[in-house]
C-alpha cells in the first residue's frame, strides 16, 4: 500500500467483515498468498483455507523459527552483560542520575555496584558476568544490543509492549504477527507456542500471547509444565483411542450426510477436516514435546539432570524439538507470578539474579550448542531479554534491590542470520540510559521479522480504519549492525 | 493501538513539529552540473503530478530505505533528486538519457543483472510505472523529494464534492420499486430485494422449511434453540399466521434482550475488568449489561438509547437507568499505572472518540488524532472538536480521585437515599462521639509511652493494653473499664454501619466549566496547538452545537447532551443508516453496507442503497422502535428464503450480494455454549445481576501471574447460566468462548470472526466442559426415554437438530453404542455419553440453514 492509512482494495474487502465475504473474495485473497485467509467466511459460501497454511515470505528468510527466551521481570544489565568497570568500588555512593521506575521519578540515588565479576570470553572478547559461566562460552554466536529502550517502566504496559509493540492492551503479539505472515509448515502442531514458568504466568496473562484484533487462529498455544501441558489435547480419562476413533468416524458419517446436501458451503467440509487434524495433533504434539526420546547426553546438555535447571532445560529442549518439527514461534518464560519469583529484583539483586540466572544459564547454553551442532542455529533465531532492565541505584534505603529501568537495557540475539560476537549500542558509565545507538522495541521486532523474511514495514493487517503494523506507522529499520 | 502507534510517532516527532509539512519542498536547488546529459530545467506540472502520484510512492516504499537521503547510501546512490539519479553511485548513472530502456534503474527493477529491490521483485504494474517515468526523462520536482515533511500528503479536504458522498447526505426515501412477481412481496423489503433479483434474472430461493425457519428465527432473536414444545406447537399450527405468531412470541421473550444485548456489548467493548497488570474488576459494570438487556426487551427507542448512554446523567429527569447507561464511558481498558498520565488521559479520550465515532456514526474519526484523516474528509481539528464534548468528564480513576469517587454514584429511590443520609449522619455522630471520649482517655498516657508502645499506637488493642499496664498507678481501674466499654461500642458500631446504597458505574464531570481543548500537534498531548470549541464533523454540514444550561445542582457542562442531541437526530445523515444496517447485519449475516462501522470513503458501498435509505427513514418514522424493525425484516419473504443453493444463483452471484437466498451461519460462541446447556436441560435461565464464574481449567489459569485472582467460585447452578452473564475479564476468557471467536474487548468489535480451527474440535471432544455436558445430556435422555436406547438416540438427535431423525440416523447411533460396548467394553452409560459427544459436535447442531 502506498500510505499508512491507505489500504488495498483487498484488505478493505476483507475488513468488510471478517467474515461475510464470498467466493470471489476468497479467490482474490488467495492470489496474493499473503493476505490469504485472515479468517473464514461465515457466509456459507467461501471456500475453506487454513489461516495457518504456509505462506511465502517477502524475501528469502534467514530464520525459519524464533525462540524468544523471555526473562520476565527485567534482568539487570550491569549485572549481566553490560560491563561497567567504573562502578567497581562505588557501592553506597550517592550519585546524580535520573531514573524512573515503579518508585517514580528520582534524580539521585545510592549506587549498588555490579554484584558479579565480569570476564572476557570467546574470540570476540565479550564481557560476561559470572552469572552466566555456560552461556559465556557461546558469545561468539551472540549479538548483544546494549542500548535497548522501552516506553514504559511499569510491568503491565512494558510487557504488552515487548510482546505487541504497543503499550496499550488489545493488539496482536509478535508470535501472532509471524504466524499471520508466514503460517506454519506443520499443520499437526501449533504455529506459536508459549511455555510458562511453573511459578505462574506473567503479569497481564493471556494479553501477552493474544492475537488481539486478529482471529483467534493466530494466538499462542500455551504449554504448562505438568501432566497436561496443552489444554484439551488429551482424551478424557477412561476414553480409549478406539472409542475416540469411533466417535470421530460416526461424527463424520453424520456430518458428511449433512454436508452432501449443502455442498456449496465449504465451511462444513472444513469443519469435518478439522476433526482429523485435531486427532493428529493429539499424537503429534505429545511426541514433539517428549524429551525422554532424547539421549542422556543431550538431556544433560540442557541441565535436565539438575533440579535447578531441569524445568527451563526441558522447555528449551522441547523448543528445539518443536523447531525441528516446524513450529514458527516459541516463547519461553523464565519467571512467573510476581517480584522475586521473576527477574524483578526489587529486594535483593544477588539472591534474585543468582536464582534466575542459575536456572537458565546452562539450558540456554545447551540450546545454543545443540542447535549449532545440528546445523539448526543458522535458521533458528534466539532472542533473550525482558521487558526492561534495572537501575544502577538502590530502590530502598537499605539493600541491593534495583527498580525498573526502561531508559537503557541489554537484550541479545543469536542464530537465524544474526552476526555472532558483536555488540551494538552503549549505555552511560552507570548503565542508566542508552547513549549510543538507542533502539526501541519496534527495532527489535523489525529485526525479528526481517530475519524471518518479512518486511516489517509491509506486514500489515487492516483494522479500525488503519493498516496496523507490529512496528507502528513509521518506517522502522531492523538493527542493521547485527544482521 | 492506533493511538499507541501514533503516540510513539508523536514522541519521535516532537522536535520536528515546527517544520512545515509541504508535500514537496520546491527549493531552488542548483546541484553541480553533470557532464554528458542535457541540462535539467525542471519538469512541467503534469509531469510533477505523475511523479508525485505514481512514482514517488514506489520510491518511498521500495527505494529510499537504502537510496534515500541518509548518510549511508547503498552503492553510493541517492534517488532523491534528478541530479543524484543521473550522477548515480559506484555502478554509474542510474539513468541513460539516450536509451532510457537501458537505464540501470530499469534493468535493476526487472532483475536484469541487478535485483532491486532485493526484498522482492516489484509487481509488473509498478515496474511499468518506473519504466514509463524513466522514458519520460525521469521528471522530478527540483530539490530533494525526501526532504523532511515530504513524506506525508495532506488529508482529504472538506469540499462541496466530498460533502456530496452518499452517506454524508440525508437518507432519501425512494418510492417502492415495481416488480413483476407481485405475489412474492410480503412487504416493502421484498420489493427492493426482488427488484434487484429480477434485474439480474435471478429467482428468490423458495421458502425455507418450517424447522429451518423456526431454528433460524429462534436463534436469531434469542440465541437459544427452540424447545421441543415450541417445535411441536409450530408444526401443529397450520394457520397462515403460524410463523408470524412465532416472531411475535420471540420478540416478547426476555431472552431476546439477552441475545441482542450481546451484539451491542461487542460494539461498546463491554468488559468487566480493566486489563493491564492487575486487571481489576470494574465495580457494577454488570448493571450496564442489564441496562442494555432491559432497554431492548422494553423496546426503548434507539434515539433515547443513544441519549442515555452519552448523556443520561445530564438529562432533566436523571433516572437511575439513565445514570447506569453512562457506564458506556467506563467500559474500556484502563491502565491504572500509566507511565505518562497526560498521555493516558488522551488515550482514554481517544478510546471514547474512536468508539463513539465508529459505533454511532460509522466513521473512523480516530484516524484524525495525529493528522487530517487520510481517507475521509475529517480534519484533525474536527477530531479535537469532537473530543472537547468529553473534555469535562473525569477519568475513570487514578488522577483526581479514586474509581469510587470518579465513577460510582448512588442509585435507588429518593426515600432510600434520604434514609441513608439520615442513618449515615447519625452513625457518624455516634461513632465520633465514642472515638472522642476514647481518645481523651488514651491520650492522657501518651507522654508516658515507651518507644515500642508508640510504634504500636495505631492499633486499638495495643492502646488498650498500654492503658491496662498502667492500672492502677497511672490509670484508674474505672477509667480503664470505661475505655474497654467505649472500645466495644466502637467495634459494634463499625461492624454495623447503616445499610449502604446501591451503586452504579457511570460517568461524572467536575463541574460546569471545562478545561480548554487544543488540537494536539501530531497527536502529542504535550504539544498543544490551537484551541478549539465543541463542534460536530464539518463534512456533515452540521448545526452549531447548542449546549444546554443545566440546573445549578448538576455538576456537568451539558456538552455531552449537545452531542447526544445531534447524534440521536433524524437530521444526522449517518445515525439511522448505521443503526438499521447493524440490525440487518445480525439478521442476514452481513450488512447492506458490509463495513458496518465504516460508512466513509473506503467503506463498502451499500448493495441495496434504496433499501437502506428506506429502512432508515422507516425506523425514524416508527419512533426509532427496534422491535418494529425486527418484525418488518423477519416477516419479509427475503428473510424466510431457504439457504439452499441453486446452479444459477451460485454462478451469477456466488457472494449472494443480491440476497437470492438466505446465508447459512455458524452459531456464535455464546450460542454454542448456551445450546449445549439448553439441550441437556441444565441451562439456568435466571436473568440479570452480578456476573457468574464458570470453571476455568488449570492449564488456562496457569497463564495468569496470580492464577485465579478475581475469578470467583460460582455454584454449579450459577455456572449453568447464559453466557451473557459470564464475567468478562479482559485477560482471561472462558476457553470455549475464546475458541469460537468471542469478541476481543479492548476495541469496538462490529463483526465477529467465524473461524474453523482444530482447537475448536479438541475443545468439543476432549474438554472437561464438553464431556460433563455430554454426560448430563445422556442422563437427561435416559430419564426422558427410559424405554429403549433407540428412543434415547432419537431424542438426543431431535434435541440438537430440532427435527425427527431418520431411521438410518438412529441405526447409526445404535451401531455406535453397540460397537463401543462390545468391542471396547464401554459401559452402557458411558456409551450413551460418548454418543452425546457425537451429537454435540454435529455440524447440523452448530450451523443454521
Amino acid at each position: 500500500m502506498s500510505e499508512f492509512c491507505g489500504r488495498t482494495r483487498r484488505e478493505f474487502l476483507w475488513q468488510t467483515g471478517g467474515g461475510f465475504t464470498g467466493v470471489a473474495l476468497a479467490s482474490m485473497l488467495a492470489e496474493d498468498g499473503f493476505m490469504d485467509s485472515q479468517a473464514h467466511a461465515a457466509d456459507g459460501v467461501s471456500r475453506f483455507s487454513n489461516p495457518l497454511a504456509p505462506k511465502k515470505p517477502h524475501f528469502p528468510a534467514k530464520a525459519k523459527s524464533v525462540i524468544f527466551l523471555y526473562m520476565y521481570g527485567g534482568p539487570s544489565q550491569i549485572d549481566t552483560f553490560d560491563y561497567k568497570p567504573g562502578m567497581k568500588g562505588m557501592d553506597g555512593k550517592t550519585v546524580q542520575v535520573s531514573t524512573f521506575g515503579r518508585g517514580g521519578h528520582k534524580n539521585e540515588g545510592r549506587i549498588v555496584e555490579p554484584k558479579w565479576n565480569f570476564k572476557q570470553y570467546g574470540q570476540c572478547g565479550a564481557w560476561v558476568s559470572d552469572l552466566f559461566p555456560n552461556l559465556a562460552t557461546c558469545v561468539d554466536d551472540v549479538a548483544f544490543i546494549k542500548s535497548m529502550t522501552a516506553d514504559s517502566p511499569i510491568h503491565g504496559s512494558a510487557m504488552i509492549q515487548m510482546n505487541t509493540g504497543k503499550i496499550l492492551s488489545g493488539s496482536p503479539c509478535i508470535g501472532s504477527w509471524v504466524n499471520y505472515g508466514l503460517g506454519t509448515v506443520n499443520q499437526n502442531l501449533p504455529g506459536f507456542v508459549v511455555m510458562l514458568d511453573p511459578r505462574g504466568g506473567p503479569i497481564s496473562g493471556a494479553k501477552n500471547w493474544s492475537s488481539g484484533y486478529m482471529p483467534a487462529s493466530y494466538q499462542a498455544t500455551v504449554t504448562v509444565p505438568g501432566d497436561t501441558p496443552i489444554l484439551n489435547l488429551k482424551r478424557p480419562a477412561g476414553e480409549s483411542d478406539p472409542v475416540q476413533r469411533e466417535i470421530l468416524d460416526t461424527l463424520k458419517e453424520y456430518n458428511s450426510e449433512h454436508e452432501a446436501m449443502r455442498g456449496d458451503n465449504s465451511n462444513l467440509a472444513a469443519r469435518i477436516a478439522s476433526y482429523e487434524l485435531a486427532y493428529r495433533m493429539q499424537s503429534a504434539a505429545p511426541e514433539a514435546i517428549d524429551v525422554h526420546k532424547e539421549p542422556a547426553h543431550i538431556q544433560e546438555m540442557y541441565g535436565l539432570n539438575d533440579k535447578k535447571t531441569e524445568v527451563f532445560g526441558r522447555q528449551c529442549l522441547m523448543a528445539r524439538r518443536m523447531v525441528e518439527r516446524g513450529v514458527r514461534f516459541i516463547q519461553i518464560y523464565s519467571g512467573g507470578n510476581h517480584t522475586e519469583t521473576t527477574w524483578d529484583a526489587h529486594n535483593d539483586i544477588m539472591e534474585n539474579h543468582t536464582l534466575h540466572a542459575g536456572e537458565t544459564d546452562k539450558p540456554i547454553a545447551g540450546l545454543l550448542k545443540d542447535l549449532k551442532q545440528r546445523g539448526m542455529l543458522d535458521s533458528t533465531l534466539i532472542v533473550w531479554g525482558g521487558e526492561f532492565g534495572r537501575q544502577p541505584t538502590a530502590e530502598y534505603a537499605v539493600g541491593t534491590g534495583r527498580d525498573h529501568n526502561c531508559f537503557g537495557f541489554t537484550m541479545w540475539m543469536a542464530g537465524g542470520g544474526i552476526k555472532g560476537g558483536v555488540s551494538v549500542g552503549k549505555t552511560d558509565e552507570l548503565g542508566s540510559k542508552a547513549i549510543e545507538d538507542p533502539f526501541k522495541v519496534k527495532h527489535l521486532h523489525a529485526t525479528i521479522l526481517h530475519q524471518m523474511g518479512i518486511d516489517p514495514n509491509r506486514l500489515s493487517y487492516f483494522y479500525g480504519g488503519l493498516n496496523q503494523k507490529l512496528v507502528g506507522v513509521e518506517h522502522t529499520d531492523p538493527i542493521k549492525q547485527i544482521i | 493501538m492506533h493511538q499507541a502507534t501514533h503516540r510513539m510517532r508523536a514522541r519521535l516527532l516532537t522536535i520536528a513539529i515546527a517544520i512545515p509539512t509541504t508535500v514537496i519542498v520546491v527549493a531552488a536547488h542548483a546541484g553541480p552540473p553533470v557532464v554528458g546529459r542535457p541540462s535539467y530545467p525542471g519538469p512541467s506540472p503534469d509531469k510533477v503530478r505523475f511523479f508525485n502520484t505514481e512514482v514517488l510512492p514506489i520510491l518511498k516504499e521500495s527505494c529510499f530505505n537504502c537510496h534515500g537521503s541518509g548518510a549511508q547510501l547503498s552503492g553510493g546512490l541517492s534517488m532523491t533528486t534528478h541530479d543524484s539519479l543521473f550522477k548515480g553511485g559506484v555502478s554509474g548513472s542510474a539513468l541513460r538519457a539516450d536509451k532510457p530502456e537501458d537505464s540501470l534503474l530499469v534493468k535493476a527493477v526487472n532483475y536484469q543483472g541487478r535485483e532491486m529491490p532485493p526484498s522482492g521483485k516489484l509487481p509488473p504494474a509498478k515496474i511499468a510505472v518506473l519504466t514509463k517515468w524513466v522514458a519520460m526523462g525521469a521528471p522530478m520536482p527540483l530539490g530533494s523529494v525526501a526532504a523532511p515533511g515530504a513524506a506525508k500528503p495532506s488529508g482529504i479536504p472538506v469540499t462541496p464534492e466530498t460533502k456530496n458522498f452518499w452517506s454524508f447526505k440525508l437518507p432519501k426515501r425512494s418510492p417502492l420499486p415495481t416488480v413483476k412477481n407481485k405475489a412474492w412481496s410480503a412487504n416493502p423489503i421484498d420489493r427492493f430485494i426482488l427488484a434487484g433479483l429480477e434485474k439480474n434474472a435471478l429467482l428468490p430461493a423458495p421458502r425455507a422449511s418450517k424447522i429451518a425457519l423456526l431454528r433460524r428465527a429462534t436463534y436469531d432473536l434469542t440465541g437459544l434453540p427452540p424447545t421441543p414444545k415450541e417445535v411441536a406447537d409450530f408444526l401443529a399450527d397450520t394457520s397462515p399466521k403460524a410463523y408470524e405468531k412465532v416472531v411475535d412470541r420471540l420478540l416478547a421473550s426476555p431472552h431476546y434482550g439477552e441475545r441482542w444485548a450481546r451484539h451491542w456489548l461487542d460494539l461498546v467493548r463491554y468488559a468487566e475488568s480493566n486489563s493491564f497488570e492487575r486487571d481489576n474488576p470494574k465495580p457494577f459494570a454488570w448493571r450496564y449489561r442489564d441496562y442494555v438487556i432491559g432497554a431492548l426487551n422494553n423496546d426503548k427507542p434507539y434515539n433515547q438509547f443513544i441519549t442515555e448512554q452519552l448523556a443520561g446523567d445530564e438529562l432533566p429527569k436523571r433516572t437511575d437507568e439513565a445514570l447506569i447507561a453512562t457506564g458506556y464511558y467506563r467500559l474500556g481498558a484502563w491502565d491504572d499505572e500509566p507511565s505518562d498520565h497526560e498521555q493516558a488521559r488522551y488515550d482514554e479520550l481517544d478510546d471514547i472518540v474512536a468508539t463513539t465515532g465508529q459505533v454511532f456514526l460509522g466513521l473512523t474519526v480516530n484516524c484524525s488524532r495525529c493528522h487530517d484523516h487520510k481517507i475521509d474528509p475529517i480534519p484533525q481539528k474536527d477530531y479535537y472538536r469532537l473530543l472537547s464534548f468529553f473534555q469535562g468528564t473525569k477519568r475513570y480513576g487514578g488522577t483526581g480521585g479514586s474509581v469510587e469517587q470518579n465513577s460510582l454514584r448512588a442509585i435507588g429511590p429518593e426515600e432510600e437515599k434520604q434514609r441513608f443520609a439520615r442513618e449515615d449522619s447519625e452513625y457518624h455522630r455516634k461513632l465520633s462521639g465514642v472515638l472522642t471520649r476514647l481518645k481523651a482517655i488514651e491520650g492522657a498516657i501518651i507522654p508516658d509511652l515507651s518507644s515500642v508502645e508508640k510504634e504500636e499506637w495505631g492499633n486499638p488493642q495495643a492502646r488498650l493494653a498500654a492503658l491496662k499496664k498502667r492500672v492502677p498507678a497511672k490509670v484508674a481501674e474505672e477509667t480503664y473499664r470505661e475505655a474497654i466499654a467505649l472500645d466495644n461500642e466502637r467495634r459494634d458500631l463499625e461492624k454495623s454501619p447503616p445499610k449502604g446504597l446501591e451503586l452504579a458505574l457511570c460517568v461524572t464531570e467536575g463541574g460546569k466549566t471545562v478545561p480548554a481543548t487544543h488540537v494536539m500537534l501530531r497527536g502529542n498531548p504535550h504539544v498543544p496547538g490551537d484551541e478549539v470549541q465543541p463542534g460536530f464533523l464539518s463534512v456533515l454540514s452540521p448545526p452549531e452545537p447548542v449546549i444546554p444550561e443545566l440546573p445549578s445542582d448538576v455538576a456537568s457542562s451539558g456538552r455531552r447532551s449537545a452531542l447526544a442531541a445531534w447524534i440521536a437526530s433524524a437530521n444526522n445523515p449517518l445515525t439511522a443508516r448505521v443503526f438499521v444496517n447493524r440490525i440487518w447485519q445480525h439478521h442476514f449475516g452481513r450488512g447492506i453496507v458490509r463495513t458496518t462501522s465504516n460508512f466513509g470513503f473506503q467503506g463498502s458501498a451499500p448493495t441495496h442503497p434504496e433499501l437502506l435509505d428506506w429502512l432508515s427513514t422507516e425506523v425514524v418514522k416508527s419512533g426509532w422502535k427496534i422491535k418494529t424493525l425486527h418484525r418488518l425484516i423477519m416477516l419479509s419473504n427475503t428473510y424466510c428464503m431457504s439457504s439452499k443453493g441453486n446452479a444459477v444463483g451460485l454462478k451469477k452471484d456466488p457472494e449472494n450480494n443480491l440476497f437470492w437466498r438466505f446465508d447459512m451461519r455458524r452459531l456464535d460462541a455464546e450460542e454454542i455454549r448456551d445450546s449445549m446447556l439448553a439441550v441437556n436441560g441444565t441451562l439456568n435461565l435466571q436473568m440479570g445481576g452480578p456476573p457468574v464464574y464458570p470453571k476455568i481449567p488449570a492449564e488456562v489459569l496457569a497463564g495468569e501471574s496470580r492464577p485465579g485472582a478475581n475469578w470467583e467460585d460460582s455454584t454449579p447452578e450459577q455456572m449453568a447460566r447464559r453466557s451473557v452473564y459470564i464475567h468478562i475479564k479482559r485477560s482471561l476468557t472462558v476457553p470455549i468462548l475464546a475458541s469460537f471467536d468471542v469478541a476481543d474487548t479492548d476495541f469496538t468489535c462490529p463483526v465477529r470472526f467465524a473461524t474453523t480451527q482444530p482447537t475448536q474440535a479438541l475443545g468439543l471432544i476432549n474438554s472437561t466442559f464438553a464431556n460433563e455436558e455430554a454426560a448430563l445430556f445422556a442422563e437427561y435422555a435416559r430419564k426422558q426415554a427410559p424405554e429403549s436406547s433407540a428412543k434415547q438416540i432419537s431424542l438426543i438427535l431431535a434435541r440438537v437438530t430440532q427435527r425427527t431423525p431418520t431411521a438410518a440416523e438412529i441405526a447409526r447411533g445404535q451401531k455406535f453404542i453397540k460397537t463401543v460396548m462390545t468391542r471396547d467394553h464401554v459401559s452402557e452409560q458411558d456409551a450413551l455419553k460418548y454418543y452425546c459427544v457425537v451429537a454435540l459436535n454435529l455440524n447440523e447442531f452448530i450451523y443454521l440453514d
